[in-house]
């Protein structure tokens, strides 16, 4: 029998072997979204799409939940209104994603541009190794060294009675977050963004120079322009890995589901959240309970379908693009 | 012949990779899930209780607060659920809690406040909202707002807390809920002007300081001669009476003196059996 | 007719100045000079950033750091702060790296293979494309959610075990690297697939030439040829798993040593539960219970240790890939 495995194997055969293991990633993808639409199901069957507004504090709905121990909850249990944790998921991440795409275009044209050749070959991998540090040590020193600073040395004490009767100002809230997020995604794009950057013709941008640009605009107006595709692609990647950040955004939140109110002035910054990626993992105990597990489900629905939808974005976002592409 | 010698090495290795499991499965594995407050205890019974059999019985043991124990022990996700409250109405039915021990809760503060009593409005005040400022709050050194710390809904201790020192009130909204007793036991520890309730086990350790309710102080002294009211029992709960394993373990647990010599580091004997009680 | 009449140039509004250095940015319009100013604040900014960083953590974790916490298992209590080091969490992740980069690879490999040179009927080529892109795309928490409603069904027991209320636990090594897999994939199919695509069709024509089927090329000819882009994504994927802390605290059961289910050697450690140094890190911060900061320190200090030595690993392989094979002049920095 193993004689036959080691016999050289016709094409045909080679070919169907092959496509059945590339089959697999397709298949894990649907096996991924059916288990977990069919586990979120009870949800939407009973709250519809409603559960994605605001309406009551997110918390005692889920404590509620958890609470409820038997096997078969009434369909009241299932009533849930997620807005506050869909807010603090796009507050975080979507500051994150700006902060981080401004850093990084600016490093990126400071790196290939701007900086003395020594600093330059020093800063490269550097930022391949702060891309590839795991996010719980940015957590760590979120919330070991960031929050104690802000809890203690930022926020004053007249800020913290102003609120006293409906939150808790402790320091881990959306400037921590924020901070640590954007500190985490900027590497990436970064790294991505020099790749690109360095991968455009050096004659493209002495050509722009030669009509009279300065270097600086030169790449800003050629270089940039030609890696669109490229900005765009590691954006979505970004992104996505903003709103699915969970273990970060748990350690330096704040844990409260409030939705920080930007006319609040100054205090919206240190206002507690929590978002749908912490509170999946907070839960993550408690999933036994039906009507908390579907909830849960659903907020894991949520996320995945904007992972498919960044993706998809950035795919009809680049296509345009593509005649300006170098490469792929 | 090669080609029948080259099939014997291969069968006789998945033959051995069969048989050994099938072997291994003998031993049993008892889960638990359940109460925060009681799992340094279940910890250490099961610690010994292994060495006892000789490895023969094994334990996992997760946590997620007792509401959570008590409905994977209903929907058998595990073999028994670790509850640091007695059954109350809306838990599954068919359940049997066998009480194992007796702990208290007490109200804590960080060291840097050292409160050393609170009466019962003075308690009922801080909790529900009524009273947000440590400046009025008597005997409290710390200034500022009062940051108040409470637990999930799924917490066992506090229902025992609400039920006994807060007269029957809930803790407000305000409140910031931690998931477990080690993470509250975290958070008043970090935070000068934190105050929070614990089970005995974490609030007499090191580093946080107990306040005595009503005068009398939080102590096991206290709990065994009566004067203190914040009291419940932990239970171990089944589906159905404690069969097999789950039912020498439990037994082990409520008879044996070694167990009863590991619930008194830290918690308080129960005496004699206590009859178990059955969920409806 | 020598000599062609000089051509006067256009006069421009500024003087041309090309002495072979860059212009001066003082004579650059006023937004320009904000960038200048911006770009270089951003990157010196990253660069003090990076270094307070790597030096905070080096100097909390060597001074907390002592070789003892390496081999030393995890003590059982909850508080973490007076005894026991972190050899279990070590264990956790080289095995969720080893089982996760084990599995990843070979699917990730033999599916850019099918892609790149086989890759009919269109349609299926675009859907595995699709597909991986999507994983790609996938936040970590989402995999391990997909983990536990997988593990848990009745059919997948024995990766894990079955309570005797008849639930199944659902959470072991091996069903968190089957997920880490998951995270890997993506990566070291890119990796293979651009490696693939910037190898020169001269290559395949020659070996066909010669008379081999395509199936014979791709193991003799192509796959030699791009093991440096193979071990590129492989170790890529392995920092990634690494890093990753979703799926262990919700796929490994997080406990603090590693619990074998069962007696058997090898299959009852994968069957039971442990942890990875990111869930102990988790867990000793003061979000979690360890209650030990400066294991927490120490620890991570570690795993910065790992994740430098495979991206050090990562760009020698790259560097003596590049020399190595034959491709179509790819650039890397």
């Amino acid at each position: 029998m193993l004689d036959r495995l080691r016999r050289p194997w016709s094409d045909d055969r080679a070919e169907r072997t092959l496509g059945a293991i590339a089959c697999l990633a397709a298949i894990a993808i649907a096996l991924m979204v059916v288990f977990v639409a069919q586990r979120a199901w009870p949800t939407f069957q009973r709250e519809g799409l409603s559960w994605l507004g605001s309406g009551g504090n997110v918390d005692s709905q889920l404590g509620s939940m958890a609470f409820n121990t038997s096997a078969h909850p009434a369909a009241s249990a299932y009533h849930l209104r997620a807005w506050p944790l869909i807010y603090g998921t796009l507050l975080t991440s979507g500051f994150a994603v700006i902060f981080g795409l401004a850093i990084s275009l600016l490093t990126a044209i400071f790196v290939v541009d701007l900086a003395p050749p020594v600093l330059r070959r020093a800063m490269t991998p550097v930022i391949r190794l702060l891309a590839s540090v795991p996010s719980v040590i940015y957590g760590l020193i979120g919330i070991l060294v960031l929050v104690p600073f802000v809890g203690n040395d930022l926020i004053t004490s007249g800020q913290k009675e102003s609120v006293v009767n409906v939150i808790q100002l402790t320091g881990a809230g959306l400037l921590v977050s924020v901070a640590i997020l954007t500190l985490m995604i900027t590497p990436i794009m970064t790294a991505l963004t020099i790749e690109a950057l360095a991968s455009v013709p050096r004659s493209w941008h002495e050509g722009a120079v030669a009509l009279g640009l300065n270097p600086l605009r030169a790449t800003i107006a050629v270089s940039l322009r030609a890696i669109r595709p490229a900005i765009v692609a590691a954006t979505a990647l970004a992104a996505a890995r903003a709103i699915g950040e969970a273990i970060v955004i748990d350690m330096v939140s704040g844990g409260k589901a409030f939705t920080p109110k930007p006319w609040d002035g100054l205090i919206f910054i240190y206002e507690p959240l929590r978002s749908l990626a912490s509170t999946i993992i907070d839960q993550g105990e408690n999933l036994t309970e039906p009507a908390i597990r579907s909830s849960i489900y659903a907020f894991a629905l949520l996320l995945m379908f904007s992972g498919f939808m960044l993706s998809v974005a950035s795919r009809l976002i680049r296509r345009p693009l593509r005649k300006y592409e170098l490469s792929s | 012949m090669r080609r029948p010698r080259r099939y014997i090495a291969p069968l006789v290795v998945i033959a051995a990779l069969v048989a050994v499991p099938a072997i291994a499965y003998a031993a049993t594995t008892i889960s638990m899930s359940g109460a925060t407050a009681s799992f340094p205890l279940l910890e250490l019974l099961s610690a010994k209780y292994h060495q006892l059999k000789h490895g023969q019985v094994s334990f996992r043991i997760s946590q997620g607060g007792a509401s959570v124990g008590i409905s994977d022990a209903a929907a058998g996700r595990v073999s028994i659920g670790n509850s640091s409250r007695p059954p109350q109405a809306g838990d599954p039915s068919g359940l049997v809690f066998y009480p194992i021990a007796k702990y208290f809760v007490c109200v804590v503060t960080n060291p840097a406040n050292p409160v050393s009593n609170l009466t019962t409005s003075q308690v009922q005040q801080i909790f529900t909202g009524k009273v947000r400022n440590w400046s009025q709050v008597s005997g409290a050194t710390a200034t500022g707002p009062i940051d108040v710390y409470s637990r999930t809904s799924v917490a066992g201790v506090l229902t025992t807390f609400q039920n006994t020192l807060l007269s029957g009130s809930k803790v407000g909204s305000f409140a910031t809920q931690e998931p477990s007793e080690g993470l509250m036991q975290n958070s008043v520890k970090k935070d000068p002007a934190g105050i929070g309730f614990l089970s005995d086990y974490f609030a007499l350790a090191k580093g946080i300081n107990a306040v005595g309710y009503n005068g009398t102080g939080c102590s096991v002294a206290n709990v065994v001669g009566g004067s203190y009211p914040g009291v419940s029992d932990f239970y171990e709960v089944t589906r159905g009476p404690a069969t097999g394993q789950n039912e020498a373990f439990i037994y082990w647990i409520q008879s044996s003196a070694v167990a009863k010599k590991i619930i008194e580091s830290n918690w308080i004997p129960l005496g004699k059996i206590q009859p178990a009680i059955k969920t409806p | 007719m020598a000599h062609a009449e000089p051509v006067t140039p256009p006069q421009l509004s500024a003087p041309p100045r090309r002495s072979g250095r860059r212009s001066s940015v003082r004579s650059w319009r006023r937004s320009d000079q904000l960038i200048w100013l911006l770009a270089w604040l951003a990157g010196t900014g990253l660069c003090v950033a990076v270094a307070a960083i790597v030096t905070f953590l080096a100097a909390k974790g060597i001074s907390d750091l002592n070789p003892t916490l390496l081999v030393t298992r995890p003590s059982v209590s909850l508080d973490q702060s007076h005894s026991g080091g972190f050899l279990d969490p070590l264990i956790g992740t080289l095995t969720m790296a080893v089982i996760g980069t084990l599995i990843a690879t070979p699917i990730a490999v033999l599916s850019a293979f099918w892609v790149v040179e086989y890759g009919r009927p269109r349609w299926l080529a675009g859907i595995v494309e699709t597909s991986i892109e999507m994983v790609a795309g996938t936040p970590d928490i989402v995999f391990a959610i997909f983990g536990l409603a997988l593990f848990q069904l009745g059919f997948f027991a024995p990766l894990s075990f079955r309570a005797s209320g008849g639930g199944v636990y659902g959470r072991s090594f091996i069903a968190a690297g089957i997920m880490m897999s998951l995270l890997a994939l993506p990566l070291t199919y890119t990796a293979t697939r651009n490696g693939l695509r910037a190898t020169p069709r001269q290559l395949r024509e020659a070996s066909v030439a010669l008379g081999k089927t395509r199936i014979a090329t791709i193991r003799r000819v192509l796959l030699p040829n791009v093991r440096s882009d193979i071990a590129t994504g492989a170790t890529l994927g392995m920092g990634r798993i690494i890093g990753s802390t979703a799926i262990v605290v919700l796929l490994l059961g997080a406990t603090l040593q590693n619990n074998s289910q069962g007696n058997v050697p090898l299959l009852g450690f994968l069957r039971g539960t442990g942890s990875t140094l990111t869930s102990y890190i988790f867990e000793n911060s003061p979000s979690g219970e360890g209650n030990a900061p400066q294991k927490a320190y120490a620890a991570a200090f570690v795993l910065l240790l790992l994740v430098l030595a495979l991206n050090g690993l990562v760009a020698r392989i790259s560097r003596v890939g590049a020399a190595g094979a034959v491709n179509a002049g790819r650039l890397s920095l």
